[in-house]
């Protein structure tokens, strides 16, 4: 089992007086929790809940079937998901395999799709208390990862057409009230882009993106599940009521955090990485003093503002290459990175 | 009216279950089945029997169209469609009730095909035994919703989580969608042990030809990959390539080879039909070797075209097998 740890020395780590009026009101905890040998604090937001945004089922190319996921996930405590299932262009040799294969929503299966979301919506609250959102993955170049892009659009309820332009797109998921996300795969448009998508995929599956987390622009973090063992991976926990409308306004309001989801530790809030104590603060873009920086097990501190955050998990399986990476290009950058020590277990 | 229909339906009257109720669905009064399920009603007073006369239009699919007035109304959460050129036994719910556990979502079977009547009623029986058979059965095997809408047996709430048959009336091919759907629930396919007898009757060689032009244009529309190697599923195509292949690798005469693998083919069709204790006597061999060497072109018409006429209609299909309803035209 890993455990966090953290530290107040100083300062609280959500700042103090001036400090703290730059966090939204959410964020100011409610409810602090001492958590015995976890460390002193663990914070439990009255309304806060982890979700999956980015899920794929049988629809397409996903491993389980729909009310499958939901018993996944309703049994983990998860307090929202949204099936995404490949939406494929169709204008491409391979978006016409993906066709032919059964590998893309299609506008024939389109509404037994929507239906089945219907209900298993319904049974999910009624069993689980648990969200499920509508949403597809409109996809471009299906065939090559590097030439692929991926728009999210989540909250949905009409077909679209995938070969239409990604702005289009975009427009058209905002037109039906749902937001649009872009992923990762949509990065190098971002300055033609950025204005039209709701919230960035900054982390999927397993894998940060570094350039995203540092942009400023608005994000979210899910796992791309295909099947059940994907199910570790950065997952999103909102502070917000729990109902469809009240999670989108959240992606757009950014009244959530990115957060590391480890099945084996499932539901237990103090096992769970908190990517905010790391550096990133619900509602902004702000990765402070570049502390992320190394792989599990790690331990960091801020001493700006008091904060150490160590961990004594084994076995991770982040990308710690990529954090520390970024953690030696902030140092460049800045020349004042916090003392980062990456003991290896 | 269907050959034997007065038969048929009258099956349904002596099934041995406790509790059960039948309801015919008719599109039309005037559809001369009416008098003869009447005559049936008042034939057997202690069966739960009902005439449902009259068609609700949900889509452009005519079969879906004609139940919803039965399925809406109907008393029980388990539900049998069945087409009226099926004839059962008396213990054919005894055997398919137990089938419909909680993991599965419809119970079908493999068609046997029997009573045939002229030409095209013999090609078409040989279709339903052999080809057909081996499809449903190699099809259900690979993870397929081989499902035939000539028995379909399921609950009632469980379709409702896919919006009821009334959201497959788009689909020409309600069956195979509602097979899928089941399998988006995570639920099974699952076949009876049995097959299920189908009276084939008079056929011109034109009612089997266009018949499985539209069943053909159907799989096309919603397993196009699998249509496209189709040949590949009978004796003909195959033998060929491989009488090629044997005769380049190993000198083997291609003609040689044809004949064996033609033979040994048709030697394990037999023993589908056999399995399925299907009709069999000395014309066999000829209409199974004539349906199969019509089906390449057979198949390449299939190819070159998307409408189909059905009950008195042309329909156009679009992809996944959705009937383009703005093209229908009622021919009346």
């Amino acid at each position: 089992m890993g455990r966090i740890e953290t530290k107040t020395q100083k300062k609280s780590p959500f700042g103090t007086g001036a400090n703290r009026q730059n966090f939204p009101n959410s964020l100011i905890f409610k409810i602090f929790m001492q958590v015995g040998s976890y460390g002193p604090e663990v914070a439990i937001h009255p309304f806060m809940f982890i979700s999956d945004l980015h899920i794929h089922s049988s629809f397409s190319d996903g491993k389980l079937a729909i009310p499958e996921i939901v018993d996944l996930y309703g049994k983990k405590g998860f307090g929202a998901i949204a099936i995404t299932d490949h939406l494929c262009e169709t204008n491409t040799l391979f978006g016409k395999a993906a066709v032919y294969m059964n590998r893309t929503l299609t506008p024939a299966v389109f509404p037994i799709y929507m239906e089945i979301l219907k209900s298993e919506a319904k049974r999910a609250w009624e069993q689980y208390q648990m969200v499920v959102l509508p949403g597809f993955e409109l996809t471009k170049s299906p065939e090559l990862n590097h030439r692929s892009a991926r728009l999210l659009g989540l909250g949905i309820s009409q077909f679209l057409s995938a070969n239409a332009n990604i702005v289009e797109l975009c427009r058209s998921i905002r037109a039906q009230g749902g937001v649009a996300i872009a992923t990762e795969t949509l990065w190098a448009e971002r300055a033609e882009i950025a204005s039209e998508v709701d919230a960035w995929e900054a982390a999927a599956g397993r894998k940060l993106s570094e350039e995203i987390l540092e942009s400023g622009l608005p994000k979210v973090a899910s796992s791309g599940l295909h099947s059940a063992k994907h199910l570790t991976s950065w997952k999103t926990a909102f502070f917000c009521e729990k109902n469809p409308q009240a999670i989108l306004k959240a992606i757009r309001d950014q009244e959530l955090r990115l957060f590391f989801y480890d099945e084996e530790k499932a539901n237990d809030l103090r096992n769970v990485v908190d990517v905010s104590r790391l550096g990133i603060r619900i509602g902004t873009d702000l990765v402070r003093n570049g502390a992320i920086s190394g792989s599990f097990p790690l331990q960091i501190q801020d001493q700006a503002h008091g904060l150490k955050v160590s961990t004594a998990k084994t076995g991770s399986r982040f990308d710690s290459k990529a954090f520390e990476r970024r953690g030696q290009r902030l140092k460049r950058k800045s020349g004042e990175l916090l003392s980062v020590s990456v003991p290896r277990v | 009216m269907d050959n034997g229909l007065r038969e048929n339906l009258e099956s349904f009257f002596q099934l041995a279950y406790p509790e059960f109720e039948i309801l015919f669905s008719v599109a039309d009064h005037r559809d001369p089945a009416c008098a003869l399920v009447d005559s049936l009603i008042k034939q057997y007073p202690h069966v739960d029997a009902r005439l449902m006369v009259g068609a609700v239009d949900v889509g452009p699919n005519p079969k879906v169209n004609n139940m919803m007035n039965s399925y809406n109304d109907a008393k029980y959460d388990h539900i049998l469609i069945s087409d009226s050129n099926v004839r059962v036994n008396p213990d054919y719910l005894t055997k398919l009730v137990p089938d419909l556990d909680d993991d599965t979502g419809v119970v079908t079977g493999v068609v046997l095909g029997v009573a045939p009547q002229g030409f095209g009623g013999r090609l078409e029986q040989s279709f339903v035994n052999t080809f057909y058979a081996r499809w449903m059965i190699l099809g259900s095997a690979a993870g397929f919703p081989t499902v035939i809408g000539k028995s379909m047996f399921f609950r009632r709430e469980v379709a409702k989580r896919f919006g009821g048959i009334a959201n497959l009336s788009r689909y020409l091919a309600e069956d195979y969608m509602a097979g899928q759907a089941m399998l988006h629930l995570g639920l099974k396919v699952k076949h009876m042990t049995q097959p299920i007898p189908q009276i084939i009757g008079k056929h011109s060689f034109k009612d089997f030809w266009q018949r499985h032009v539209r069943w053909g244009r159907m799989r096309k529309m919603t397993a196009p990959l699998a249509l496209f190697f189709e040949p590949l599923n009978g004796p003909i195509v195959s033998g060929l390539i491989g009488a090629y292949a044997f005769h380049k690798a190993f000198g083997i005469s291609p003609l040689s080879f044809m004949a064996a693998h033609v033979a040994v083919w048709f030697l394990c069709d037999l023993l589908i039909m056999a399995a399925m204790k299907a009709e069999i006597d000395y014309t066999t061999p000829f209409f199974w070797l004539l349906r199969e060497i019509s089906s390449i072109p057979h198949w390449a018409h299939i190819l070159a075209g998307n409408t189909v006429s059905w009950r008195g209609s042309r329909l156009k299909l679009e992809a996944g097998g959705v009937l383009a309803e703005p093209s229908v035209q009622r021919t009346a």
